[in-house]
């Protein structure tokens, strides 16, 4: 899937917006604070629907306007057009269209480009808590094996269940006997997800280490997998639970299984998380996403729209060069300067240049960009492959929303749903006080639960109030 | 606002699944504009499956009067039971006529995060037909679901106690993961049948 043209309106610094990128690679440049690095986002807004930039959303409306808009006409490998757009209106839900129709989220959208992007400020995927990289390994799984995004969703909703029990049996509104069945549930996907994160990590290992060579960080580079358990099947996954079950009684929630796993980044034998430098770190996110452009590229053929943002001013011209050359090869690309004569052959006809000043983009004549196609109408309904997989982590309420139907079940969230969340408190709205007191009741065996199901430990409380409104009036499951 | 009787009807209407305040109204109206006769028999086609229709005293399937149609057919055999979460999965299995013994609706499955413990599912009623009876086979047909599969997993567990000498078995999977009996079609679930497997 290729994005052929992008278009908005009040978005960031432009009023209006429109260019057409290049079929490989796009080289936006202009001075700092032109508004490359909004032009960027307001890509990964048309592809997403959220920002990738800032959990606040409505500081991507223009100063002064009320709602802002982003248009993409895509392509895909047949040659297929298609459109998505988003509408956003600070406070309103926001209005996605797939081809024209409107859509819940462009995550389920089979003519989504899966993006990748690298902003320098986005350093947390490495040294942030392992919780994110397990998101974001997971992610690539999903991306790479569509079919298996369930295993993570069904781990983390038999986790919540066990949370859940764990809780009833401490209050002493339940017995153990369910316990083992739970238990074995959990062991059952829990290794399915540890199988897939290790053959996702070996997939991604190599290419990690040639990656970050090429760009210079020096010393051995390694990428590891380092599972919680190494039980050899569910039984024994089963069994190390089961042995640790008083412990989690205490806690009140499971402290064992893949949820705890962490996805190393090495260099020299030590964990760049806690002794990387700035610039070491960067390079090392660099290289974890090309590592996953090729994994993906091998396992089915999909690139991701990868999205640099001001990557070759860190680099000496060695590496601008190897990276230039990585960014030739297949797939679509775009990246931003501040001088073009950064970025080793960005005068080649191939390539498709976007000049940013004063709050306009214009592509540049003689690139690969710039030509214009008329729409051809397409049958809906069209069978490809869902990419489900987005390449960056999720921030804010969206997550919390996103995750919440499946970490509490369906039950609850027929009565309850979160309206807001700061700092790591979620405030849910509940239909009535008794639902609002069972939620509060509830609250660690959730907070796990939501934890488990985003992938970090985001979430730290729940407010619960009883108000008007029906949950779920605007949103499906 | 509306005389009493219509708030009540719109009210009693509203309180359907998936019948909101609108849509109550325009029942209620359409009701109103009806010819008495039309309304009467709505009336007594409630009262009469209330009336006729209650659960099975041995399945807890539907039943006109104390036993389901399954139950006392005497061609079921009585040696295998077929274990399901709600009585609507009952007639997917059927339509697969490969199924000949009886079954046992749980009316529900395991979910402590809704509050659902082994007590508020049929499984003593389950236990004592199986240590009571002539039962040689139970098969476990819970949606292939998280709660469906645990549901079997605590199912078989206790089985393996109460009634060592009972084989337990569960669908073959094939079914689409973390979907529902309900929507599975009948060569799907046939296939899941024939290739039970023991648990
Ligand atoms: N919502 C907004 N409306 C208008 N201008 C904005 C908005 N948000 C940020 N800006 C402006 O965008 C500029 C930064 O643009 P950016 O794309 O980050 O620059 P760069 O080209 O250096 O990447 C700043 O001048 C900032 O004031
Ligand atoms: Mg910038
Ligand atoms: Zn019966």
């Amino acid at each position: 899937m290729r994005v052929r043209r992008l278009r908005a309106r009040e978005f960031r610094t432009y009023a209006r917006l429109d260019v057409a990128l290049g079929t490989g690679l796009t080289v936006v440049h202009g001075r700092n604070g032109a508004g490359k690095t909004n032009l960027l986002e307001a890509l990964y807004f048309g592809c997403t629907g959220r920002s990738c930039r800032t959990s606040n959303e409505r500081e991507v409306v223009r100063f002064g306007a009320q709602a802002t808009h982003v248009d993409l006409d895509l392509c895909d490998a047949d040659g297929v057009e298609h459109t998505l757009s988003v509408g956003f209106e600070p406070g309103e839900p926001k209005r996605l269209k797939a081809d024209g129709a409107e859509v819940e989220r462009l995550l389920d959208v089979p003519a989504r480009p899966l993006v990748s992007v690298f902003l320098p400020d986005r350093l947390e995927l490495v040294k942030g808590p392992p919780s994110l990289r397990r998101a974001h390994l997971d992610q690539v799984i999903a991306a790479a094996w569509p079919a298996r995004a369930q295993t993570r969703r069904a781990y983390g909703q038999a986790v919540a269940q066990r949370n859940a029990l764990l809780a009833r049996i401490r209050t002493g509104r339940a017995s153990r006997a369910s316990l083992p069945a739970w238990d074995a549930e959990v062991a059952r996907h829990g290794v399915s997800l540890r199988d897939h994160r290790a053959e996702a990590c070996a997939l991604l290992a190599d290419p990690y280490a040639q990656a970050a060579e090429d760009l210079g960080l020096s010393g051995t580079s390694v990428l590891r997998y380092r599972p919680r358990t190494d039980a050899p099947d569910a039984a024994a996954l089963a069994a190390e639970l089961a042995e640790r079950v008083d412990g989690d009684l205490d806690r009140g929630f499971t402290g064992h299984g893949p949820h705890r796993d962490e996805i190393v980044l090495q260099r020299d034998g030590r964990e760049l998380r806690a002794y990387g430098s700035q610039g070491e770190q960067r390079m090392g996110l660099l290289a974890l996403l090309l590592a996953e452009r090729e994994a993906l590229a091998e396992a089915r053929g999909a690139l991701p729209l990868l999205l640099l943002d001001d990557v070759m001013s860190e680099l000496d011209p060695v590496r601008r060069a190897k990276l230039a050359l990585r960014l030739d090869g297949p797939g679509q690309s775009v990246i931003t300067t501040t001088d073009l004569a950064h970025v080793p052959g960005a005068d080649a006809g191939s390539v498709c240049r976007i000049a940013v000043r004063d709050g306009a983009a214009l592509v540049e004549p003689g690139g690969g960009g710039g030509m214009r196609f008329r729409r051809v109408p397409r049958p809906l309904g069209t069978a490809v492959e869902a990419l489900t997989a987005e390449l960056a982590p999720l921030t804010g309420l969206a997550s919390v929303q996103r995750a919440w139907p499946d970490a509490v079940g369906p039950a609850i969230a027929a009565q309850a749903e979160p309206v807001a969340e700061q700092g790591g408190e979620v405030t849910v709205r509940c239909r009535s006080a008794v639902w609002a007191q069972e939620v509060e009741l509830m609250g660690p065996a959730l907070v796990a639960a939501l934890n488990a199901s985003i992938g970090t430990e985001r979430v730290r409380s729940l407010r619960c109030t009883a108000g008007a409104g029906r949950p779920g009036d605007r949103r499906n499951r | 606002m509306y005389a009493p009787p219509i708030q009540r009807l719109i009210a009693e209407l509203s309180r359907l699944p998936g019948i909101g305040q609108r849509t109550a109204q325009r029942l209620a109206f359409h009701i109103l504009r009806e010819s008495d006769e039309d309304a009467t028999a709505l009336a007594a086609a409630i009262r009469e499956v209330k009336e006729k229709i209650g659960t099975c005293e041995i399945c807890f399937n539907l039943a006109e009067g104390p036993r389901c149609r399954i139950c006392l057919d005497d061609r079921r055999d009585p040696k295998v039971i077929c274990v399901v979460e709600e009585f609507g999965d009952i007639i997917p299995m059927e339509r697969t006529h490969e199924f000949h013994g009886r079954y046992h609706v749980l009316g529900g499955a395991l979910s402590p995060i809704d509050g659902v413990d082994p007590e508020d599912i049929r499984l003593a009623e389950l236990y004592r037909r199986v240590t009571g009876d002539e039962v040689t086979e139970v098969v476990i047909a819970t949606n292939p679901t998280t709660t469906g599969e645990a549901t079997a997993l605590h199912i078989a567990d206790e089985l393996h106690h109460v009634a060592p000498d009972v084989t337990v078995t569960r669908l073959a999977s094939g079914l689409p993961v973390g979907g529902d009996l309900e929507y599975a079609d009948e060569v799907t679930l046939g296939r899941a049948f024939a290739g039970r497997r023991r648990l």
